[in-house]
């Protein structure tokens, strides 16, 4: 999920216009590439990102942020202000792809703020504190990442480097 | 492509180009693209009637030069045409087995991009990458490519820079690389390339850019480092290396940075061998015999940290460049899909290397600031 959905079937289907079709002369194939095009064409107008994969990684961001500012409010510490700012936002469940999109990526680039206090706070913060906000940052940043594992297959570096499957 | 042109428009300027150089007329043949790589163009030219200086050959027989052309739309674009010409020129007569380097430079009034003119080396390489049913390579082909490999490299590491071609890219440097500052250099150089081209906020390379500038290592030496020294990146010719290819990400570091990249674990190709081809335990021996110092394993695992963050690095420019339509190669969002992949990687390898690590290494100064 690092390229926009709609993206990607443009560039298939330019893919398969200029790489495959100029070089299949068999009717019936060149007929099926067609099929697949119109496909994703398809796709492009009536598909998009899941909805429930955004919203597991952004459910576990709000929680180890949330977890974070409580953890600095209890050592007296004032957390950085972005924190505070998206308290305000409305739920994650009725946001458009585009929404949650931009919701998981303000709030990856929290726990990038998050993860310089904690450098500027390390004299000042107990270290059980500074142990406690990073472990829930941390579980934050795998459970995006465990997340886009879950849900990618396997990749086919070797048929994509030789074109051949054995 | 614009700038460059096609095959068709190259070949006019080619000949020119190489008449200018040698001072005689020469006649170019139909070039052949290489469907290779994700940044520079590889092209195969056939010249005829060609006198190279130092090596004759003039008259009828037509021999094959390779042209690099670095387009400006490539993974980690602009380029440079001169590290890796000088990287060559520096390890001609080595134990390093390199094609020549003709011509190169950086004007692109002359093909549309930065270039470079080689010569053309025999073979074919072998893959790190392996399907799944695919054999493994036969015992003692491996183990003859594996000899080659960890030597070529330690021949790299012990090469005298200072006294070749390739010291010039100290030239012109803000800061001169130490033993001291080679991993910090490193490690601001891909934080800059993630800012550049990460497409969105990645937290955890953030983290493993904190932890790898905190924990930067004392190198044995200050050498030559390939960059991308691995399986894939190298011919070979009945079970003979015939050439190291690759040089575009060469630099002056840390030699253990070779190490980290080459030791990773997706170019084992499914098997225990680093590279497809050697047992790990063998491969640091020989190779510290090689080079002449002693492998610091705790380095070495710096290093892999640090090259889990450069390969998400780079898929994260393969993310961008194909967003950006640079390029329709189905092959870089393919790329982009395994950004995860290596940020989960590098976070393990980080937490294996805080478990072991002795700290006896740390470079002084460094911090996470």
């Amino acid at each position: 999920m690092n390229n926009s959905f709609p993206r990607l079937i443009d560039g298939m289907c330019a893919t398969l216009r200029r790489e495959v079709l100029t070089r299949l002369d068999d009717e019936f194939a060149r007929g099926q590439v067609f099929g697949v095009i119109n496909l994703l064409n398809t796709f492009k107008v009536r598909a998009n990102w899941s909805a429930g994969f955004l919203l597991q990684q952004i459910e576990a961001q709000q929680r180890a942020l949330e977890g974070a500012a409580a953890a600095a409010q209890r050592a007296s510490l004032s957390a950085p202000s972005a924190t505070r700012m998206n308290k305000a936002d409305p739920g994650a469940g009725a946001m458009s792809i585009e929404a949650l999109l931009e919701r998981r990526d303000a709030n990856n680039r929290e726990i990038g703020t998050w993860l310089e206090w904690l450098d500027a706070k390390s004299v000042e913060l107990p270290a059980g504190a500074a142990q406690t906000i990073e472990q829930l940052l941390r579980a934050a940043m795998r459970a995006e990442i465990d997340l886009e594992l879950k849900n990618s297959p396997r990749p086919l570096f070797a048929e994509m480097s030789s074109g051949r499957e054995e | 492509m614009s700038a460059i042109g096609d095959e068709t428009t190259l070949r006019p300027k080619i000949a020119a180009y190489l008449e200018r150089e040698v001072g005689h007329p020469v006649e170019v043949g139909p070039i052949r693209r290489f469907a290779v790589g994700f940044s520079w163009l590889t092209f195969s030219v056939p010249v005829s009637h060609i006198e190279i200086p130092g090596e004759g050959g003039k008259g009828e027989q037509t021999r094959d030069l390779i042209l690099r052309l670095g387009p400006d739309y490539g993974l980690f674009a602009p380029y440079s045409a001169m590290p890796e010409m000088l990287a060559m020129r520096s390890l001609e007569g080595s134990a390093v087995p390199v094609p020549r380097a003709y011509w190169g430079g950086d004007d692109e009034s002359i093909f549309g991009a930065p270039f470079l003119f080689c010569e053309k080396v025999e073979g074919d390489a072998v893959v790190p990458w392996v399907s799944a049913g695919e054999p493994q390579l036969e015992e003692g082909y491996r183990k003859r490519l594996a000899e080659q490999f960890i030597d070529a490299l330690g021949a790299l590491h012990r090469v005298p820079w200072r006294e070749k071609p390739i010291a010039e890219l100290e030239r012109g440097a803000a800061e001169a690389i130490t033993v001291e500052n080679a991993a910090r250099h490193n490690v601001e150089h891909w934080e800059a390339q993630i800012a550049r081209w990460a497409m969105r906020p990645y937290p955890l390379a953030e983290w493993g850019i904190r932890w790898l500038k905190a924990n930067c290592p004392v190198a044995p030496r200050v050498a030559i480092v390939h960059g991308d020294y691995r399986t894939g990146n190298f011919l070979e010719k009945g079970g003979d290396i015939t050439a190291i290819l690759d040089w575009e990400l060469v630099h002056l570091g840390d030699p253990h940075e070779d190490l980290g990249w080459v030791s990773l674990p997706m170019y084992k190709g499914g098997t225990p061998y680093i590279g497809r081809l050697a047992e790990p335990e063998w491969f640091y021996r020989r190779y510290g015999e090689q080079a002449g110092y002693t492998v610091d394993m705790e380095s070495v695992r710096y290093y892999q940290a640090f090259s889990l963050l450069k390969l998400a690095a780079t898929h994260m420019a393969a993310a961008r460049c194909f967003e950006e339509g640079r390029f329709n190669d189905m092959r870089m969002p393919a790329m982009g899909s395994q950004i995860a992949t290596c940020l989960k990687q590098m976070e393990k390898t980080i937490d294996a290397a805080g478990a072991t690590k002795s700290g006896k290494h740390r470079a002084t100064g460094a911090s996470a600031s």
